[in-house]
Parts: C-alpha cells; structure tokens; sequence
C-alpha cells in the first residue's frame, strides 16, 4: 500500500461521509435533488467511461439506450403496472437495445464505431418522436412514479448514493478481472489479440452489455428521478454531454465521471442562473481542458499528485518510486 | 503487486459496507426540513408575489423564449409592479428548451427561491414536465405560448392554466370552417411532422369537414425542412381548392412562402397559414410579396382596439419600432391577466390565484373577450387575418373573427378525451 493509495483512498472515505452527510447539514430539497441529478449522469458517465476507457470505443449512443429503457418504465407505468414491473420492462429494453447496439457495432471500431453508435441512436429518438401511441410523441410520457419505499426526495437520494457506489465497484472489479485486461489489450491492438486467439467481437460485445445495462440502469433512475421522458433524452445532444463530461472528468479513471458529471449539471443548472452565455462557459472549460489537463480532472490531480509523491521520495533515499497508479496508466489512451 | 490490489479491494468492500450500513441507519430519521408546511395566504392580503419564469433563452428557441420574456417584463415595466399593495417579483429562469433542465430550474424556483407561481416554459415536453412537478408541490403554473393540446386535455390539472396561447388544434379549427364557408370544396394540407404539427393540421381538417369540405391529401415534413420545392408542388399537383399549411415559427415560414411565390403559385393557389408561419418575422422578411396573403390566429396585430394600441406602442418604443408577435402577445396577456386579478382580490396564491383567473372574464385584453374553460384552457376569439399595409409596414389584420373558441372543436370534452392522441394516421 503506497502512500498516494492511502490519500486517495481517504478521499474517497471523506467523499462518502460528506455525501451521506449532505441531506443533514441544513441542505434544500433542492441541492439534494441537484446531486441527485449529479449521481444519475454520472453513473451514465461510468457506463461510457468503462466503454472509452477500457474498450477504446467512444460511443455516441448512451444517451439513447438510457432513454430506451426510461421509455420502458414510462410505458409500463402509462399501463398501470407497478415499479416492479417497470424495473423488468426496463431492464428487459435496455438489454434488447444493447444488444442490437453490440451486434451492430462488434465488427468496428474508432470512427466507425462512433457512427454506428450514433446511427442506432438516431434510430431510437426516431421511435421515440414518432411512434406517439407507444413514447407519447414530442409530449413524451409524464407521472411515472417510483417505488414507494424510494418515494421521498432524501431517500431516494440515499438510494442514488449506494447505486453509485456499487455501479462504479461493479464497473471497477469488471475493469480489474481478466475480462477487463483482455479489453485493454484488444484497445491497444486488436491484430494482436486476434493472433493470440483472442474472440474480439466477443469480448466487445461483452464489454457493450455491460456499459449498456448499466447506462439503462442510469435511464431508470433518471426517469424515477424526473417523473417522465421525452425524446430530448435520447437525442445526439445528450450523448455528446456524456462524451464531454468523461472527458473533463479523465477518461478511464474511476471518480473522472463524477466531477465531469459534477461540472456539466453545475454549469447546466446553476451557471445559468447568473450568466445568460453559460453555453460559452461550458464550452471554454472543454477546450482549457483538452489543451492543458488532457488527462481530464481527476487524470491530471492524479498525474501531479504522483509527480509531488515521486520528488519527495526520491529526495529521501531508501523509498522506491511507487509503481504506476492503475488510473495514470490508462490515461494515455484518452483519444 | 497483487497484494495490493488484494488488499485494496478489501477496503473498497469496507468503504461500501460502511456505507450501507449508514445508509440504512441515516434513513430510519427523516433530515430537517423534508416536510415542510406550506403557508397559506391570508385573501385580500398585501405583500409580494414571487414569480418565477422559466423560458427557453439559449439554444435553438432562444428568439420564441426572449420575446415571451419581453412580453411580460413589457407589461410591469409600463404598468409598474405594483398593483393593489402586491408587489410583483420576477425571477427569470433559462431552461434550452430542455425538459430536464426545465424541471430542475422549476425545483430551484420553487425549493430554493420560494416563488408563488411558475409562469412558463415554451415548447411542449418541458411545458408538460414542469407542469406535472409544479400541480405535485401545490404551486399554480401559468402557460403564456405553449400550445400542446395535452396540457389542458389529457394531462390537465387543477392548478395549470393556459393563459396566453391557445391549443394547437383549437386555434386552426376556425380556418377550416371559414375554408369552407368561403365555398372551397376541397383542402390540402402541410404541417409539421411531429405533436404540434398533428394537431394543427387536426384542427385545420375538423373544421373544414365539419362545413362539408373533403380534405384531399395531407403532407408533412420533418423539423429542419429548408427546401419546400417538393413540397409546394405536391400541393400543385394535389389541386386542392385551398392549401392549409402550417409551421412553428421561425425559418420555415418564410422558407415555403419563396418556394410558394417562386413557383408561381401566389395568384393561382388559394392559401391559408397558420399563427407561426405568417407572423411579424415572415412579414418582415416578404413584406409586399405576400399582401393580401390570409391566415388563421388568436393573435392579430392589426386589430382595432385600444388594448392592442397601447401594447403596441409600448412594445414599439423599446424595441426600435418592432411590431409584437404572438409570443410577446402571450407574455403580456399572462402578466396582465395577473394584475388583474391581484387587482380585484389583493395577494393570492396556490389554489386560489388559478380559481381567481380561471373565472375571470378578460372584456378587453389584447386578444379580445377571453375566458376560461373547466380544463383552464383559454376559450376566446380566433381570427382569419390577412396580410395589409399600414404607414410602410406590415400587419396581419382581422378579416373575420369567431368568437369564444373553445378547444373542443364542436365536439362534447369527453369525447375528445377518449380519443387517441392526433397523429398523421388520425385526425379526428
């Protein structure tokens, strides 16, 4: 156990304890419910951020197959059925999409990938715009509720806490497991992998199912969170957020998605109370990032924080340089 | 190597664990302040009504969003905001046209600034979500422009009023029975391929089959059409009596109207367009070309009245001689609606400012004698326009008005209720 793990582990404590904290430390419903907001995009982040990260295959469909599978509870609810059921539909809808995502885009990669991702998106928001007996058109669906046991705000918000942390645990023991590895080296060559008798179409359909739940998983939330959906949800422009907010945040690290999430929704929400050009200022942020932390926040904190670590070890003599962090390592890779 | 990552996963199981178990004690006790009671406003009271307004300023809609925010602030500036010892306070809220963005702007609006009532936002999905938010929490919501049928139908609540625009299919549905009056014996029509283009166009047909007209095609194209070629000649070879054609707003108005004209058709193919695409943007843009030209609104520029004089002058002082359109119409309609009820009854709130406005009968607003129906929706004139000049510029003048026009279109409300959604496969 090296020091930085130690740091960052605290963190990540101090992080937990503030979060649980929040809801009693004299907090509105609404700052709860903006964090909450926080928690649902960045699980959606963490899906893309696995995908990007691991996989090297940028996707502009999240935002879609998050969408497919709100349309799933908001239908389930249109018909009445109640939160279990809307959970199985959901759940059933997302698999679906993901799969028909997988299929489609297992063979490609890199720009290909992208424009398959996209089109399949583009394929959803159409239904979800024009299949109006089923989405409910451009009005999409309203009144979707939660489950009762999650029905008021902090609750549920203690709820979105604990889908967080197990949808970033679940995402990182995936990313750590062989699986993950055999990923990380079909990114770095796929040629390779395949001579060494490796299946990549499978294992990028693997890796596509898994980012794809957990984007639906994300999709129920934010439709229990928001009562409803329409087809915004699933337009390019979502995912594009998405792309742009694991990229602020540090492709491939772990909390990237987080504060990239964080960033985007302040911005979004509350930025735009005090300055009209608040577009603008999103937009600054992403090009002073690219050109001057292209590790992303959390990748760049990371990098300086082990560069700090190093000069002071290596002025006191016995230390060994700690070995490379699992996030700097694969942060190189944020193309 | 591997005993760290051993040992790390260890701590990451003892972190979650530690968590959960918090979660679990944390949520047997509710935090302070997650039931808050609501006060009650004393009737006949003074003091502040909070408003919070939410409109789409940036993005794709941000001309449609600033004119619906002019048209309110317009009204307080030339009023003042204080009327009858309540004084009126205005947040403005930007949604961009996003729904999620909408609903968290309304949560903040209403959690954290404590307003009294949302007035807004502009397009359908985000109108809808605030709606359903605002009607949980017991906080009226006011609709200056938007246009979905569903608001006031469908999803209709009790503390939700559409108090500046008219529904999508109720404000056409005087076109097709004028249409019809006026001796055409067949219709084609183009719309938007999407909610509010179904219901449009829904109104439109109704109205002309209602008076025995036989609509003979219908045509639709899809959000971010620029080239009307096509379609201006399918509505050629349709060889209807009369073409229908409606749009949103913004580009596509003008953009079919050059086709329209540059194919020819300006003298030989009767026309009728809708509130959106013959607005003061269009008029602006064709000008001479398109005198004469008629359409069909609840909104007329043009007409004689004092109301729409006084607004009109107001609006052209600050705004370098412009001429309103129907959005700021709906700002300002809104904001006087208000004044005149805190007018009659002191400072209201919730429950009772929407029971204020909903029984009050507008006699002289800037869009004629306007009431309220059980769905709070709008029930007042609609007008068939036609484009005039007057001292070098433009405006849509009433050639023909129908008065309280309701949004069942001749039908009883639980019919139309029951019916499904208008689509391109049903229209009514």
């Amino acid at each position: 156990m090296t020091r930085s793990r130690i740091v960052g582990l605290a963190l990540l404590g101090a992080l937990l304890v503030v979060a649980l904290a929040l809801p009693y430390l004299g907090t509105t419903s609404y700052v709860i419910s903006l964090v909450s907001t926080i928690l649902i995009a960045a699980i959606l982040a963490s899906s893309v951020n696995f995908l990007v990260g691991d996989g090297g295959m940028a996707s502009l469909g999240h935002g879609a197959i998050a969408a497919a599978a709100a349309y799933g509870a908001g239908w389930a609810s249109k018909m009445g059925m109640d939160p279990g059921m809307q959970v199985v539909i959901a759940m059933g809808v997302t698999l679906v999409v993901s799969l028909v995502y997988g299929l489609l885009s297992m063979r490609t990669s890199g720009i290909y990938f992208l424009m398959v991702t996209l089109a399949v998106g583009m394929v959803v928001f159409g239904l979800a715009y024009r299949l109006s007996a089923v989405t409910g058109g451009e009005n999409g669906i309203t009144g979707i509720q939660r489950p009762a046991f999650i029905g008021e705000y902090w609750t549920y918000y203690y709820f979105l806490v604990a889908a967080f942390v197990l949808t970033t645990l679940l995402l990182w023991t995936v990313s750590r497991s062989p699986f993950g590895s055999s990923l990380r080296g079909i990114r770095d060559s796929e040629t390779r992998m395949r001579s060494l008798g490796y299946s990549v179409a499978g294992y990028k359909l693997g890796a596509f199912m898994i980012s794809g739940t957990v984007a639906g998983f994300a999709g129920l939330l934010s439709v229990w969170h928001t009562h409803f959906v329409s087809p915004s949800s699933a337009g390019v422009h979502r995912s594009v957020l998405l792309i742009v907010m694991v990229i602020l945040g540090g492709v491939g690290t772990v909390l990237g998605p987080l504060v990239g999430a964080a960033v985007v929704v302040l911005v979004e929400n509350v930025l735009s109370n005090e300055i009209e050009r608040w577009p603008t200022i999103l937009g600054l942020i992403f090009i002073l990032v690219i050109l001057f932390a292209r590790a992303g926040i959390v990748g760049s904190i990371a990098k300086l924080a082990a560069k700090l670590t190093r000069r002071s070890t290596s002025r006191s003599p016995g230390g060994g340089s700690p070995p490379g962090t699992p996030v700097s390592d694969r942060n190189h890779t944020a193309s | 190597m591997k005993s760290t990552t051993m040992s790390t996963r260890g701590r990451w199981a003892a972190v979650a664990a530690l968590g959960a178990a918090a979660a679990l004690a944390l949520s047997a006790c509710a935090p302070p302040g997650s039931a808050e009671p609501s006060a009650t406003q004393e009737p006949g009271a003074t003091g502040t009504l909070k408003v919070g307004y939410i409109s789409p300023i940036t993005g794709n809609f941000a001309i449609a969003g600033q004119e619906m925010v002019d048209g309110w602030n317009l009204y307080w500036e030339v009023n003042g905001n204080e009327v009858n010892g309540v004084t009126v306070e205005t947040i403005v809220e930007d949604d961009a046209g996003n729904p999620e963005m909408s609903l968290t702007k309304a949560k903040k609006l209403v959690e954290s600034d404590g307003v009294d009532v949302i007035v807004g936002p502009l397009l359908a999905n985000t109108a809808l979500a605030v709606a359903a938010y605002t009607s949980s929490v017991g906080i009226p919501n006011l609709h200056p422009v938007a246009a979905a049928d569903d608001l006031t139908q469908r999803q209709a609540n009790d503390l939700t009023v559409r108090t500046g625009s008219m529904s999508g299919s109720q404000m056409n549905y005087p076109g097709g029975v004028w249409a019809a009056e006026e001796g055409h014996k067949t219709a084609v029509t183009l719309c938007p391929d999407y909610a509010f283009g179904w219901e449009s166009c829904a109104g439109f047909v109704q109205g002309f089959e209602s008076e025995g007209g036989e609509v003979v095609a219908q045509y639709w194209f899809p959000n971010g059409t620029s080239d009307f070629s096509t379609y201006v000649s399918q509505i050629q070879s349709a060889g209807a009596d009369i073409a229908f054609v409606a749009t949103a707003g913004g580009a596509p108005g003008p953009d079919f109207l050059r086709s329209f004209l540059g194919l020819g058709l300006g003298e030989s193919q009767p026309l009728l367009m809708n509130c959106c695409s013959m607005d003061q943007a269009t008029l602006r843009a064709l000008g001479a070309e398109i005198e004469g030209f008629n359409s069909v609104s609840y909104w007329a520029e043009g007409r004689e009245s004092d109301a729409v004089e006084e607004f009109s002058a107001a609006y052209a002082a600050k705004f370098d001689g412009k001429i309103p359109s129907a959005n700021v119409a709906g700002g300002y309609q809104t904001a006087a609606l208000v004044a005149k009820v805190l007018e009659e009854h002191g400072l209201l709130t919730g429950a009772e400012l929407v029971d204020a406005i909903t029984s009050y009968t507008f006699e002289d607003s800037i869009f004629g004698r306007v009431s309220f129906d059980d769905y709070n929706n709008t029930v007042g004139p609609v007008h068939i326009r036609e484009v005039q000049e007057r001292d070098g510029a433009f405006y849509n003048v009433p050639i023909r008005t129908f008065e309280d026009v309701d949004q069942w279109l001749g039908k009883d409300p639980a019919d139309v209720l029951a019916q499904e959604p208008y689509s391109q496969s049903f229209q009514g």
